[in-house]
């Protein structure tokens, strides 16, 4: 690994100045999982790192005010899955974080480290964008918030201008019951990324949302206001074809070596009907 | 005697260190003003070397040497075990992807690796690389080897590096029922030591000292004599315990180089490779088999005709020994009257494959036992029962000339169908399979061993057994503690260093306990017949008075303990008692392997499944493997080898392979795309059992184990997956993608 400056600033203003003055030189870390191995392997030769985890703003990890739930951009994996509320409100969250990595990694990774590093197969992009989730930025101008959705740009790519970093992940709680579920396709059980990440989500009003990755540049979200995928009653080949609409924008990689494109479209369907399935029972449950 | 000496399930001697990081490995270990090396290797397979500019990678501040073959004696020296031909560094042409083509040595890690990265190699990639068994046997494919490296032989203007025919009786004589044929397929994998390789050496007076995590460290030291023209005794090879081994790291492959630049530099040098660059350097060699299989309609097995082409890589390292080790015994633990093998060694610009757990039957095992399955079927015989219909009885010369079969095989294949239940009814969706292995153990063989039994009744055992986690030091600590009486707590075993260590030809092929364990026994034989002599003198009783029981010392009217005794034997001045103990099994030059099988693995491993229709991932449920082991000197170890070596044969069956471009590439370099099974992904029961009957040729009847419970893995679980899908798949591994693409053509 090539040597580089470290710093470590106790204020999101400090890490703002600093962030913008290094520009495209500087790289933020916060567990590390992604950022040392881009290190290790020259993908990423940053002068300076700046390190977030002294911040005090950053902390407490998890707050809720009510309405939101607030997930600062140092909290890990393994917090946000302990967290009572959040597996009260957003347990396919919890699914997606459990299945990060493993134990060691889920003790440093963070939420925000995964969505930021913009992995396309990021295991927690599909549930942010079925929750609605916000995210919080600091930058040079001041503070602001973006949708999950606008923020995901491509690979490697989010919606950050220079100087901005994350301050936190921010989640609506549901007003109105709803079902959700997340599942991912491995080569493996143990520690794996995925070549197919899907959330689901059922809503009041027959709503169905699904939201998939690792199948093109960045996790998509489809919403189907049809019916038909929330319906339990639903004939099979109506689900089939609305499925076939909802994974049409799937462009798997040609050259993968995880899965060949075949696999991963007809997985994406298979997945999708029973993370639907579980979706709509929990949406029983909860109704 | 049972809490420290033979059949206790003893905790492992310096396990505790390995557990908790104190065990010193290679890479822990520091020596003033050291060098630090990194390799340059080219991003391709096969390509001509033009040149090679060094210009700005000396710019880089700590870099001592920059060696490529130009610096090295010329021509560019060359070794191996069995051909002489790997060179120090790549001689003209680069012959596989990652082979060096130059080394850096540098003050610190991070310039050497800066540096590296700023050579310039100046290359042509050469058209045509062989990468493939169907390539290499392309009329116009280029030749991997250099043919003046074996210039007399008939093959030399092949890339089959040589042809072996082995079998009995006349297969095209006989008459089937049946005959079933075939083409199996095994992938290439790698070991996946924990531990990465590691090299070091420093200029030690007149001679060298290397450092290695080395299998072999006499082997080493006599290659590195020969490079270097030293005499042994001015080779000191250092063999730090390595952290896994299994087979990988049998022969030296980067000692000679390390060793060169120390003598260049005059500083010590170390070498570490990453788990990229041990990809690049060892891997077990696929294989494709096709089997014929000739049955009678009630099971007899006829004949077995059998093909087997080995792709073995660049280089040849020990893998001729593994083609006709592995390909030998290919019809297995059965009564076959005709058989025949013909084996190949196919030479190709990928990775040179070495030794590896199971040293080519795990290969031939996949095959023979699937192709069984097919005839049982066809025939409609159930699985077990056509196995225990041809299964060699004990005392029977199965292979004819060699060694009888060496233990009641039966007992095993039924313990294992009784502990998976073969005659319960199967859950719907399920499949089962069951499938033996054989393995001959060493043919030759050469283990001396020294015990000092010192003057206060404590113990050093002196052995050359590399334990590299496979428990060597815990059993020979356990034979001393048995046969002197002394507690496990008082014994230490001595290995790794070469001058201080007596001679042992190798560890491999799960000898150790055999063979060193017989030269350890032999060694305190000694030492109680030099007590019983000293006794005798000094208490003026006839030899045959004095017996040595348990640690406890008899003659006429008095009982000591073996301390009392030998203080008493030594007077005064102290001293101790030296023993030696030897072990040997000669060459048999008139047998095709050099020497009949000094014992026989034999193994049954019985599997239950279920598979994901949707998916078509795989879930085992219960995976028993049952052993015969003559006698388990350590019940615990016994089951910790069986295990392992269970879940290793679980990776290349499931999940494990090498992954390359067009242009011989290995894509999947390193961990993330190369998936080896986690805890998460083992089988929800497993179950090891051994047959216990001290039928083996070592001390107390023990035979080998460490490899059994890994041969017959691949095809009790593809016959499982049949059973559960009715579908056969011949290719391993067994990805869901794979049974997932068999389920899709069928349907
Ligand atoms: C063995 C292993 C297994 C893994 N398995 C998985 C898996 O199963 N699923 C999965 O999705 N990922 C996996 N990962 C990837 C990684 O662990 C996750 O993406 C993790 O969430 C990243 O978080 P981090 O805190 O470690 O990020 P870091 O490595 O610290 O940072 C990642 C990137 O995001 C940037 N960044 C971090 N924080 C901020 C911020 N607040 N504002 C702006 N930019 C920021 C950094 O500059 C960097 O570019 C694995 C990694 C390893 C090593």
């Amino acid at each position: 690994m090539k040597t580089f400056e470290y710093a470590r600033p106790s204020t999101v203003a400090e890490a703002v100045a600093l962030l913008e003055q290094h520009g495209p030189d500087a790289e933020l870390l916060a567990g590390g999982t992604d950022l040392v191995i881009e290190m290790r392997n020259a993908w990423k030769v940053p002068k300076v790192v700046i390190d977030l985890k002294r911040i005090d703003e950053l902390r407490p990890a998890i707050r809720e005010n009510g309405q939101w739930i607030s997930i600062s951009s140092t909290t890990v994996m393994t917090d946000i899955a302990e967290d009572a509320r959040i597996q009260k409100y957003f347990p396919a969250l919890v699914e997606s974080a459990v299945v990060v990595g493993s134990v060691q990694i889920r003790a440093r990774a963070t939420l925000a480290g995964n969505i930021c590093n913009g992995s396309p197969a990021a295991d927690t992009a599909p549930p942010l964008l079925i929750y609605r989730a916000v995210v919080a930025i600091a930058g040079p101008a001041g503070r602001h918030k973006i949708p999950i959705d606008d923020f995901i740009v491509g690979p490697g790519k989010v919606a950050l201008g220079r100087g901005e970093l994350v301050t936190g992940i921010e989640l609506p709680i549901p007003r109105q019951p709803i079902g959700a579920a997340y599942t991912r396709l491995t080569r493996r059980r143990g520690t794996d990324l995925a070549s197919i990440t899907l959330c689901c989500s059922v809503e009041e009003g027959g709503v169905a949302r699904i939201a998939y990755g690792s199948v093109g540049p960045r996790a998509v979200l489809v919403e189907d206001s049809s019916g038909v995928l929330a319906d339990p009653g639903a004939p099979d080949e109506r689900k089939s074809e609305i499925l076939d609409e909802v994974f049409a924008d799937a462009s798997p990689s040609l050259r993968s070596m995880r899965a060949s494109p075949d696999y991963r479209r007809a997985m994406l369907r298979v997945l999708g009907a029973r993370a639907l399935q579980t979706a709509i029972d929990r949406f029983g449950d909860a109704s | 005697m049972k809490a420290d000496g033979i059949g206790a399930a003893a905790h492992r001697l310096g396990g505790i260190g390995r557990v908790t990081g104190h065990q010193q490995y290679l890479a822990d270990i520091r020596l003033a003003d050291m060098l630090h090396v990194k390799l340059v290797k080219l991003d391709c397979a096969r390509a001509r070397i033009v040149s090679v500019d060094k210009s700005a990678a000396e710019q880089v501040p700590g870099v001592r040497l920059i060696m490529t073959a130009d610096d090295l004696p010329q021509p560019v020296p060359r070794f191996g075990p069995q051909f002489q031909d790997r060179p120090i560094l790549a001689d003209g042409e680069t012959k596989y992807h990652g082979e060096p083509v130059a080394a850096v040595a540098a003050d610190t890690k991070e310039a050497a690796e800066e540096a590296a990265r700023l050579v310039v190699v100046e290359h042509e990639v050469l058209e045509g690389g062989v990468f493939s068994v169907a390539d290499a046997l392309d009329p116009g494919a280029p030749l991997v080897q250099d043919p003046s490296i074996r210039a007399d032989d008939q093959w030399a203007r092949t890339n089959i590096l040589r042809e072996h025919r082995f079998g009995w009786g006349d297969v095209d004589a006989q008459e089937a029922d049946l005959v079933i044929e075939n083409l199996y397929e095994f992938p290439m994998v790698t070991h996946f030591a924990i531990e990465p390789h590691g090299f070091m050496a420093a200029p030690d007076g007149e001679g060298i000292a290397v450092w290695s995590t080395i299998q072999h460290p006499y082997l080493l030291q006599k290659t590195i004599g020969k490079l270097l023209k030293l005499p042994l005794s001015k080779v000191r090879v250092f063999a730090p315990d390595p952290g896994g081994g299994f087979g990988g790291k049998q022969n030296p492959k980067l000692e000679p180089l390390v060793a060169y630049i120390a003598l260049h530099t005059g500083r010590p040098a170390r070498l570490v490779l990453t788990l990229e660059e041990t990809f690049q350097a060892v891997r077990r060699a696929s294989a494709e088999v096709t089997v014929r299989t000739g049955l009678n309609s009630d099971g007899t097995l006829v004949f077995e005709d059998f093909e087997c082409n080995f792709l073995i890589g660049a280089y040849v390292d020990i893998a001729d020994r593994v083609v006709t080790k592995g390909s030998y015994l290919a019809a297995g633990p059965y009564r076959v009257p005709a058989v025949r093998i013909v084996a190949r060694g196919i030479l190709s610009h990928t990775t040179p494959s070495t030794a590896f757990r199971g040293f080519g039957i795990p290969q031939v095992t996949w095959a023979r036992e699937s192709n069984l399955d097919e005839g049982a079927r066809a025939l409609g015989i159930d699985r077990l029962e056509i196995r225990l219909h041809n299964l060699a009885e004990k005392g029977e010369e199965f292979v004819p000339g060699d060694t009888p079969a060496d233990g009641h095989w039966v007992q095993s294949v039924q313990r294992a169908a009784e502990l998976i239940g073969w005659d319960q009814p199967l859950a719907p969706g399920r499949g089962r399979g069951i499938a033996l292995g054989l393995k001959s153990g060493p043919t030759t063989g050469l283990s001396y061993s020294t015990v000092r039994l010192l003057a206060d009744g404590s113990v050093l055992v002196f052995s050359g057994t590399s334990d590299m986690g496979q428990g060597a030091r815990t059993v020979f600590a356990q034979i001393a503690s048995q046969e002197l009486g002394v507690p496990l707590d008082r014994i230490s075993v001595v290995m790794g260093d070469s001058s201080v260590v007596p001679y042992d030809q190798q560890t491999s092929a799960s000898r150790s306990s055999v063979l060193m364990g017989t030269a350890v026994f032999n060694a305190c034989l000694d030492i109680r017949n030099k007590l019983t002599a000293l006794i005798a003198a000094r208490f003026e009783v006839p030899e045959s008075d004095i017996s040595i029981e348990g640690g406890v010392v008899r003659i006429p009217d008095v009982e000591m303990t073996i301390t009392e005794a030998l203080q008493a034997g030594l007077g005064p001045l102290g001293g101790e008692l030296v023993g030696n103990g030897e072990m040997r099994k000669d060459k048999d030059p008139s047998h095709p392997l050099g020497g009949s099988a000094a014992f026989f693995e034999f193994n049954t491993t019985a599997i239950e499944l279920e598979v994901d229709p949707g998916t078509g991932e795989i879930t085992i449920l219960r995976h028993i493997t049952v052993g015969d082991v003559g006698t388990a000197l350590n019940p615990l170890q016994v089951a910790g080898q069986d295990e392992g070596a269970a879940i290793m044969g679980l990776g290349h069956t499931l999940m494990e392979h090498y992954i390359f471009d067009e242009d011989g590439r290995i894509r999947n370099l390193g961990a993330i795309d190369y998936r080896i099974p986690t805890s998460m992904d083992l089988p929800l029961q497993m179950r090891s059992d051994s047959i216990e009957n001290a039928d083996g040729p070592g001390p107390y009847g023990v035979k080998g184990i460490s490899e059994g419970a890994l041969l017959a893995v691949s095809p009790a679980v593809g016959s499982a997956v049949t059973e559960a899908t009715g579908l056969i798949i011949r290719d391993l591994p067994l990805t869901p993608q794979r049974v997932w693409e068999a389920m899709t053509e069928r349907a």
